[in-house]
């Protein structure tokens, strides 16, 4: 059992009737860490996610949370862990005030501390006007903080947000992530799945999922490094650069009249591959008209994956 | 804590729901008076049965005298006074009249007869109105008979015996407060759980420490109120405005409902933990509801079914309520007299709501 853990999943898998939707995956989120699933609709975030609840049990593996067994006691990993489901899940014909108190009660917070609660969250996630509206009667940026502060009405130590910005406009997907960082900062483990690969780049690490698998783990970076398997660097130089990359993974080379060309080129690591190769080309005297790294999409590194595993 | 809580919630998703709450506040009221403009005044001719035992010319004028009476009708001739009897206490007639051996010969000598009327007196007002037909019927027949035959006086003899109370106007009563506390809480209760899967508000509930009894009780508990208004509301106006007469205690009814609707509240609990979603668990209560219209003594009396149809009567709440609601409200008997049937009521529900716990899982495939 290892003690820096806030989840592990051993060997998971979920068999629904013939379909798998999970298949026989091993995670490992850190204490204190923004730890994303990324993959596109039906890879099988939910289910995972539903598994490490014990919202569903799992056909094999087991889960940790916080080295406590899911499976035996289930009541022990609630009491510390919050979660927010994919759609809105709280009561439509209660008001705003009225969800929160109950599921503060419902865990046990004793009345005089979860009247302060409730006030902290209705000021905290902007909820202090919509509190006698009925839930079911809120704008869907709101819904989505009133279910965000439900999730954290018991200061859970873990955060389990599924889809927390599909059908979100912009700012308030900034706001959202921008709650996850403080969290972060408060000590609070955030699980969230997405499968927008532009807003995974905010997680500390990440795991790919497709088709019911784990593609690639690791750190926003890290992943885009295993998918193209190094940095990639785009040059525009004068003459044929040819001779000078002899010994480089030229990926793309283009004319682009004039003498001068545009490749792209897979290195190590771009920032000591860039000082080198200026150098290269100047001495066989080729001039350098720009050369920078290319910002490769996590989308770019997935669909590469995806293709190429 | 958290059941406190549960219950509140409930009630309150309750309140706000008012399409369901005027089901169940008007609900009970219009069937109570669609009840009463079908079945509960006039309506036809009382049915009673005669046993000649005399058979001689006048008694059969006296026969013919009742026969012409637009108040009842002779549905049955029984050839002897145990089966004239037997037919009231089946329930078959609301009264008999036996006319004795010797009736035309006493006459025609002048002397004083007999004639004797078995009266059903589950229902009382049946009963007088039947009574006092048969005195105008017998008085009729005076007038003409003694012009004939001279004088002479009939006298007649008043018994009473309990029959199966199971006749159409005696039904209304028992039979409407047993469909509105079996079906209507049965079938309301039956959609809650399957209606939090389907709004998904389960998937939030389950991720909180309550356990399968909290959410059950819960639910039992904060439709207990709910309904429990409607019942003393619906009986208070059954009695007030309806005119019911109540033999028994008013409270010991009041019990007796309260049980009924506990058991059918727990039966739906039961059904909606087994319903994946609404439109199956009030299928599924209409569906449970049918072999109690049919088999536990609210149509035809329990006792004319089948043995083998009775195996199921025995199962189902409504039989024992009705029973016991019949037993109290027609027989003014007390709660102590009809103990089994309300024991029976009591472990239906618990075995009901241990099984609804039993089958709850808090998971959400």
């Amino acid at each position: 059992m290892n003690n820096e853990l806030a989840v592990e999943a051993v060997n998971l898998t979920k068999v629904f009737g013939r379909f798998k939707a999970v298949d026989s995956i091993n995670l490992r989120v850190e204490k204190g860490t923004i730890f994303g699933l990324l993959g596109p609709n039906g890879a099988g975030k939910t289910t995972t996610i539903r598994m490490i609840l014990g919202l569903l049990k799992p056909t094999t593996g087991y889960v940790r949370v916080f080295g406590i067994d899911v499976e035996k006691r289930r009541r022990d990993v609630l009491k510390i862990t919050g979660y927010m489901p994919q759609h809105f899940s709280l009561y439509e014909d209660l008001t705003v005030e009225e969800n929160l108190y109950l599921f503060a009660s419902l865990f046990g917070i004793p009345k005089g501390k979860a009247r302060e609660r409730v006030q902290e969250l209705l000021r905290e996630f902007l909820l202090v006007e919509f509190k006698d509206r009925l839930a079911g009667k809120l704008s869907g940026g709101t819904r989505q903080r009133l279910a965000l502060a439900v999730a954290l009405v018991h200061n859970p130590r873990l955060l389990v947000v599924d889809e927390p910005t599909a059908g979100v406009d912009p700012p308030l997907r900034r706001y959202f992530w921008d709650k996850f960082r403080r969290l972060k900062e408060e000590g609070v483990t955030v699980l969230v799945t997405t499968h927008y690969m532009d807003e995974a780049e905010n997680c500390d690490i990440l795991v790919l999922m497709n088709r019911g698998r784990i593609i690639a783990e690791g750190s926003p970076l890290e992943i885009k490094r295993r998918a193209f398997g190094g940095d990639l660097i785009d040059l525009e130089v004068s003459g044929d650069p040819s001779w000078v990359l002899r010994d480089f993974v030229v990926l793309e080379r283009e004319h682009l009249g004039n003498g001068k060309f545009k490749v792209r080129v897979l290195v190590e690591d771009a920032s000591e591959a860039i000082a080198q190769l200026t150098k290269a080309f100047e001495k066989g005297g080729l001039r350098v008209h720009r050369v920078y790294p290319v910002q490769v999409s996590l989308e770019d590194a997935f669909i590469r994956l995806v293709e190429g595993g | 804590m958290a059941l406190a809580a549960l219950v509140v919630k409930d009630i309150k998703q309750l309140l706000r729901d008012p399409k369901t709450l005027l089901m169940v506040l008007f609900m009970p009221t219009m069937v109570m008076a669609m009840f009463v403009a079908g079945y509960g005044r006039g309506g036809g001719a009382v049915p009673i049965a005669i046993v000649n035992l005399d058979g001689g010319t006048v008694s059969w004028q006296l026969v013919e005298a009742f026969r012409n009476s637009r108040d009842f009708t002779v549905a049955y001739f029984a050839p002897t006074s145990e089966e004239g009897v037997a037919l009231v206490r089946r329930g078959m007639v609301y009264a008999t009249i036996i006319i004795p051996e010797g009736f035309s010969r006493g006459i025609l000598r002048s002397e004083k007869v007999c004639l004797e009327v078995v009266l059903d007196s589950s229902y009382a007002a049946v009963s007088e109105l039947v009574w006092e037909a048969v005195v105008v019927a017998v008085q009729e027949f005076l007038k003409a008979a003694s012009e004939r035959y001279g004088t002479f006086a009939v006298d007649v003899v008043r018994t009473t015996v309990y029959g199966p109370e199971v006749t159409r106007v005696d039904l209304f009563t028992s039979a409407v407060m047993g469909v509105l506390l079996h079906l209507v809480p049965m079938s309301l209760i039956a959609v809650s759980i399957s209606r939090e899967r389907e709004k998904r508000t389960f998937e939030q509930l389950i991720m909180t420490p309550v356990s399968s009894t909290d959410i059950v009780l819960g639910k039992l508990i904060a439709y207990s109120i709910v309904t429990v208004a409607d019942m003393v509301f619906t009986l208070a106006i059954a009695v007030a405005v309806f005119g019911v007469r109540v033999k028994g205690a008013f409270l010991d009814l009041m019990v007796v409902s309260l049980l009924l609707l506990m058991c059918s509240l727990s039966l739906g609990l039961l059904i909606s933990v087994m319903s994946r979603n609404q439109l199956q668990a009030y299928q599924s209560s209409v569906f449970f509801f049918i072999p109690s219209l049919l088999f536990s003594g609210f149509m035809t009396p329990a006792e004319f079914l089948s043995p083998e149809v009775r195996v199921v009567t025995r199962v189902l709440p409504l039989y024992y309520f009705l029973r016991a609601f019949r037993n109290i409200q027609l027989r003014g008997w007390t709660l102590m007299d009809t103990a089994e049937d309300l024991y029976v009521l009591v472990a239906e529900t618990v075995i009901f709501l241990l099984a609804a716990i039993k089958l709850l899982r808090l998971r959400v495939e």
